[in-house]
């Protein structure tokens, strides 16, 4: 969905108006250019201008404003206010406006737009719907046209119009939050529907871009600083991604066990059986951390690696005293889709690259384990036994740039028990680095 | 014989191996792209990035052959992606197959994307058969084709609604994992032995 940040120019100044009513004016910047400059650098898709004099006169008032700023900024501009008369969208279409918002007249007169769709093609002719208690506002919102919203949208689509704004004028410039129904309503008409009025906060982005509007004009919430045009971006660009559940399973010989640290380990069963009952129960992935001393150790991972890619179709992770790049290959040659290692990063961090290269960033998982340490938290190694002089934030950044693709996040006390994070100092760690973090002691990814 | 997994240095078979198996499908794999006329179908499995890729493909002799193979080939994940004519990954010219870029990701969200996203269908295909809509599959990229909708079987959200299942006549693309896409990735790998 495209964020439109809106400017309203009255006699020269960018400015905002509650409910459309000119008597509520608020002054926000005596330079509309400036202000349409910052919307392009902070990554607004298009910006929305609206000569708000022009609407009420009913002819063009601030053009030449509006085409300096056309000239000067290089995003999509959608124009609106005062356009009435071919040669007034002439006007601006020529002089390289992306769309003109055609509201009061297109009320008026369907002729005039059936001429423009003609003339200028159906995707730059923009009709604003214009809303206030169910019937459609004309001459800058001052007077209402005796025409219900409904009859005028079917009338539209009948003359072939694919774009439209619509401002349900009782919640413009009021910070509250946009008239979904009514949206939907038009959308269902087979409108590309710009939202515009009460678009205030992240939710109603991201119900908006949920709703798979074509995009959202946002005014005041921008100018009052309610939000950010970056976090408007963020909310309107939605993933279906789900968060994974990623069960982690230690294993000593073969066997998963449980324990409280790792002396008082008991029996938990078959790592392949334990793995294929976690994944029906609806695991996303698994990890496997191999914690065996022995010196059998390589072969018994391996072929736990390889019984358990023979029956579980689900990404999993296997990681416990892996040192080598030949070591990992063997590995994932076996069928393991990611390798995690620990105590080997820290002590040399190059083998992250070497994985990393050989493989690719989605097969190298770093593990950290972390301490806090007089209100720090420091990066542990040796099953949690050894403190470094690594403090977490640091590392983590160290370890994406080497190349990691994935971070598993544990807390830990000094006997190697694992005990839960504050999630403010996981949430620190997620926003210092852009990849993902698996926080086990959470149950699944941050 | 009936499916050919190509070998091209590159990726990680295990796991196409294990899923074929599992779904009671005879299998070998070819390193030699002769070989491929044996074959009733071809797998193209993918883990590795698209320059070492299209080298591999390129410099194994595969390449000048797989375009041009008339048999169903189901290429999946950057195998996929080398469907394109050009990746900006690398920066690497690819089999223009489809036409269309593979682009980056927009950094506004992880990168890569790891995990299980909702894939949503475009258009029916045999390869979508006894899949319900809305599934999730895995996916791990940090690139995606922009390729032109009526190519496009089904696409999936990350930031954009990007392709996540291709189709131009023998070729199939997929973007996710089927091999480790659980039940549901079965299935497809099983369409596209049976039904494709």
């Amino acid at each position: 969905m495209l964020i439109i940040p809106a400017i309203d120019i009255i006699n020269g100044e960018c400015a905002r108006l509650t409910r459309g009513d000119f008597a509520t004016k608020k002054i926000y910047s005596k330079n509309p250019l400036a202000v349409a400059r910052q919307f392009e650098k902070a990554g607004a898709d298009m910006v929305h201008i609206v000569d708000l004099d022009g609407a009420k006169l009913g002819r063009p008032i601030n053009k030449k404003l509006i085409l300096k700023i056309r000239n000067q900024i290089k995003i999509p501009l959608q124009v609106g206010g005062g356009i009435r008369t071919v040669e007034d969208a002439e006007s601006y279409l020529n002089a390289g406006v992306d769309r003109i918002v055609i509201g009061t007249q297109a009320a008026r007169d369907l002729d005039f737009i059936k001429k423009l769709l003609s003339t200028f093609g159906r995707e730059r002719i923009v009709i604003g719907v214009d809303i206030k208690n169910g019937v459609l506002a004309i001459d800058g919102w001052t007077k209402t046209a005796q025409k219900k919203y409904t009859v005028f949208a079917k009338e539209l689509r009948a003359l072939g119009v694919s774009e439209i704004v619509c401002t349900d004028i009782r919640r413009d410039g009021t910070l509250t939050e946009p008239n979904f129904t009514l949206l939907e309503q038009l959308q269902s008409y087979g409108f590309n529907v710009v939202a515009s009025g009460g678009v205030s906060d992240t939710a109603a982005i991201e119900k908006l871009s949920k709703l798979k509007l074509f995009g959202a004009i946002i005014g005041k919430a921008l100018y009052e600083k309610k939000i950010s045009l970056a976090q408007a971006k963020r909310s309107a660009e939605l993933s279906n991604l789900t968060k994974r559940i990623i069960p982690c399973l230690d294993v000593k010989n073969g066997r998963v066990v449980k324990g409280v640290n790792f002396k008082d380990l008991k029996d938990a069963g078959d790592p392949v059986e334990l793995g294929k009952k976690y994944s029906e129960e609806g695991a996303d992935e698994l990890v496997f951390l191999d914690i065996t001393a022995s010196k059998e150790k390589r072969k018994t991972v391996a072929d736990m690696v390889k019984r358990i890619a023979q029956n579980i179709f689900i990404p999993f992770t296997v990681g416990g005293g892996i040192r080598s790049v030949r070591e990992m290959r063997i590995l994932l040659g076996n069928g393991a889709d990611k390798i995690s290692i620990n105590t080997a990063a820290v002590l040399n961090p190059s083998l992250i690259k070497e994985g990393s290269t050989a493989f690719g960033a989605q097969c190298i998982v770093v593990a950290i384990d972390a301490q806090k340490i007089n209100g720090e938290y420091m990066v542990l190694i040796r099953g949690g036994s050894e403190v470094t002089k690594l403090d977490v934030v640091t590392w983590a950044k160290t370890v994406e740039k080497l190349g990691a693709g994935e971070i598993l996040l544990t807390s830990m006390d000094r006997d190697g028990t694992k005990k839960g994070f504050d999630i403010e100092f996981l949430n620190i760690v997620n926003k210092a680095v852009n990849i993902p973090i698996i926080a086990p002691s959470m149950g699944n990814e941050l | 014989m009936k499916i050919a997994i190509i070998d091209y240095g590159a990726s990680n078979l295990q796991s196409v191996f294990n899923a074929l198996k599992k779904i009671g499908q005879t299998y070998a794999v070819v390193r030699k792209p002769e070989e491929l006329t044996r074959f009733e179908k071809v797998i193209v499995p993918g883990v590795g990035a698209a320059g070492s890729t299209m080298k591999n493909l390129i410099d194994s002799g595969f390449a000048a052959k797989i375009v041009n193979l008339k048999k169903p080939t189901l290429w999946i994940c950057i195998g996929m992606q080398i469907l394109s004519q050009f990746s900006e990954e690398n920066e690497t010219k690819c089999l223009s197959v489809i036409p269309g870029r593979v682009k980056k990701f927009s950094r506004v969200l992880k990168v890569p994307q790891i995990g299980w996203n909702k894939v949503s269908f475009k258009k029916t295909s045999p390869l979508l058969k006894n899949i319900p809509d809305n599934q999730f599959f895995y996916f791990v990229n940090s690139y995606y084709l922009d390729a032109p909708p009526k190519y496009v079987l089904a696409t999936a959200l990350y930031g954009i609604a990007f392709p996540a299942l291709v189709q131009k006549g023998n070729f199939y693309g997929v973007q996710f994992h089927p091999e480790k896409s659980g039940d549901s990735g079965l299935q497809l790998l099983r369409n596209f032995c049976e039904l494709c």
